[in-house]
């Protein structure tokens, strides 16, 4: 083979996803060289740019104690593999990030712009990013991507745990005291869906069209109905229930309970396996990733004061304090964990833990006008390559 | 040489002084070479994008201090390669994958010559040979450098470079050319 043979084979070679990188990339250093400009004029006021704040938060969170031991904690975790990277201008994966800190839910877009929609308690996306639906006080309000409210429920008690149905997302369900209720994806036709509900965010089972929603009764029981009320099955998960996730094909229902171990219930109620924890861990989250039945989960070591994140079996992070919030991107392809004690946010990619991303500064970030933001915020969701992105 | 010229100084200058569309010549000149080394190295496109974004961004940070009298490409080119080996290297200590699992082929329609070495196997080659090895090749026949650029690039002696600009050969060559003789 000649020289020139080895070089028209090499060009040859197809390089996958080149144009989308080089669209992605080019957001990101498109941005780094806006912000290098003196004194740039930013017309867009709340188009916060995460990294640039990252970069300079980065030298602070460096310098400040609880910063050099994240510092220290990341090297010793990568250590002679790949050094820890800024967030700089962007999300590491494309989606929509939904936080919710203590002045309310902000969406963080790919290229790292963020927006606060309004203050409100909690947050959740509807099926394809569309819309947010948020709680807060007495109100129920489905909110445009800019925070406009599109339609409000006002209820008598306060209300919480709002989420959206799958596509194409007619309803919606929320908590108000000890019942769940359900109003249609337009804001009509609220009504009681179940009564003694315990206080655990409402979980829809995922697919198109589905409408029927597990949720935890007061007599520790998870239940499962459709939005016509009628229920499907009920189940005991063995200890009192904390948070229920499905998995993305709809056949397995995951209950994170108080107890150490954690129930994974097939259709019709059947148990098919369980998550089991050492005695003296807390489960601080847990989530399927995408496309897979591979658990996701946080746990709390009360004893050390260490918390560890697991996936499919394989420990792939662990640190001091708690790591909070397991997010998934939307390709799966990033795990987003929030870090109180280090101030950060952390993006692990994976498989395995290939590369951290770490975006300190988070409290501040997310409450800028603060006078001394104290609340660690809520790393919601993730979602969507479509939905906000484009609009 | 790659992106040497008349036009990229003047991008490099207007880049310099704030012009946003002469740094997005700058860019859109550099970046399929940029990514394509980064690929060839690493053979993962997430992280052959992370190396050229990783490149990219150093050069914003150094583009007030850098030299337009001199050319781009060779800077940018020198940061991609090393990152891009950095990256391998560290990829090979964890054991992810192998590195056969991430190699994307190119649809059978687009092959105009049959005989052709398959690009598959150009690829399966190239992994075949350690990062620096096929850094040194990737700057050869990709980027187009003399194997004294390469030397000075690398910080390696010259004979170093020629050493592994043949053995990158003899291993393309081992794999590509029995399909020829078929």
């Amino acid at each position: 083979m000649t020289e020139a043979g080895v070089r028209a084979a090499l060009l040859a070679v197809h390089v996958p996803d080149e144009l989308d990188a080089q669209r992605r990339t080019w957001a990101v250093v498109d941005a780094a060289y806006a912000e290098r400009e003196p004194a740039p004029v930013r017309t867009r006021r709340l188009r916060l740019v995460v990294a640039f704040a990252v970069l300079a938060a980065l030298v602070a969170a460096a310098l400040s104690p609880p910063g050099r031991s994240v510092g220290g904690w990341i090297r010793d975790r990568v250590a002679g593999e790949e050094p820890t990277q800024p967030a700089l201008v962007r999300l590491p994966s494309p989606g929509n990030l939904l936080v919710v800190s203590e002045q309310g839910p902000w969406i963080v877009r790919t290229d790292g712009s963020k927006r606060l929609l309004g203050s409100y308690d909690d947050a959740s996306f509807s099926p394809n990013a569309l819309f947010v639906v948020a709680t807060g006080g007495r109100r129920v309000v489905a909110l445009e991507p800019d925070g406009d409210p599109r339609w409000t429920v006002t209820r008598p008690g306060p209300v919480a745990d709002a989420r959206w149905a799958p596509s194409p997302g007619f309803h919606v369900a929320y908590r108000e005291g000890e019942t769940l209720r359900v109003v249609g994806g337009n804001g009509a036709g609220d009504r009681l869906l179940a009564e003694n509900v315990a206080a655990v965010a409402p979980a829809w089972r995922p697919g198109e069209g589905r409408t029927t929603v597990a949720y935890a009764s007061t007599d520790g029981q998870v239940r499962v109905v459709d939005v016509g009320g009628r229920q499907l099955w009920a189940a005991d998960p063995g200890a009192t229930p904390e948070q229920l996730a499905w998995s993305d094909d709809s056949r397995a229902l995951l209950v994170i309970t108080a107890g150490r171990r954690h129930p994974v219930f097939a259709a019709g109620g059947r148990p098919s396996g369980a998550l089991e924890t050492p005695g003296g861990q807390d489960i601080l989250d847990a989530a399927f990733a995408p496309g897979t039945r591979d658990v996701a989960y946080s746990t709390y070591d009360l004893a050390g004061g260490q918390s560890s994140i697991v996936l499919g079996g394989e420990e792939l992070q662990r640190g001091r304090g708690h790591l909070d919030d397991l997010v998934f991107s939307p390709n799966g392809g990033w795990l987003a964990t929030g870090w109180p004690e280090a101030d950060q946010l952390l993006f692990l990619r994976l498989p395995g833990v290939s590369r951290i991303v770490a975006v300190p500064n988070v409290r501040r970030e997310f409450d800028p006008g603060g006078a001394d933001p104290m609340t660690f915020p809520r790393v919601a969701e993730w979602c969507c390559r479509q939905g906000l992105e484009g609009s | 040489m790659a992106g040497a010229g008349r036009d990229e100084r003047a991008w490099v200058r207007g880049a310099q002084a704030g012009s946003a569309s002469d740094f997005e010549a700058l860019f859109r000149s550099h970046w399929p070479r940029a990514y394509r080394a980064a690929f060839l190295v690493v053979h993962d496109a997430a992280g052959a994008e992370d190396v050229a974004q990783e490149a990219f961004l150093a050069a914003v940070r150094a583009l007030d201090r850098f030299d337009s009298s001199r050319p781009f490409g060779p800077w940018l080119h020198r940061i991609v390669v090393n990152r891009a080996i950095d990256w391998a290297r560290a990829r090979a200590l964890r054991r992810e994958v192998g590195t056969g699992e991430r190699i994307e082929d190119a649809p059978a329609e687009e092959r105009e010559d049959p005989a052709a070495p398959l690009p598959e196997d150009v690829l399966v080659a190239l992994a075949s040979l350690s990062p620096d090895h096929r850094a040194v090749v990737v700057l050869r026949y990709v980027l187009e450098y003399t194997p004294g650029e390469i030397a000075r690039m690398l910080e390696l002696p010259r004979g170093t470079v020629n050493s592994r600009l043949r053995r990158g050969l003899d291993a393309l060559q081992g794999a590509v050319e029995p399909r020829e003789e078929r």
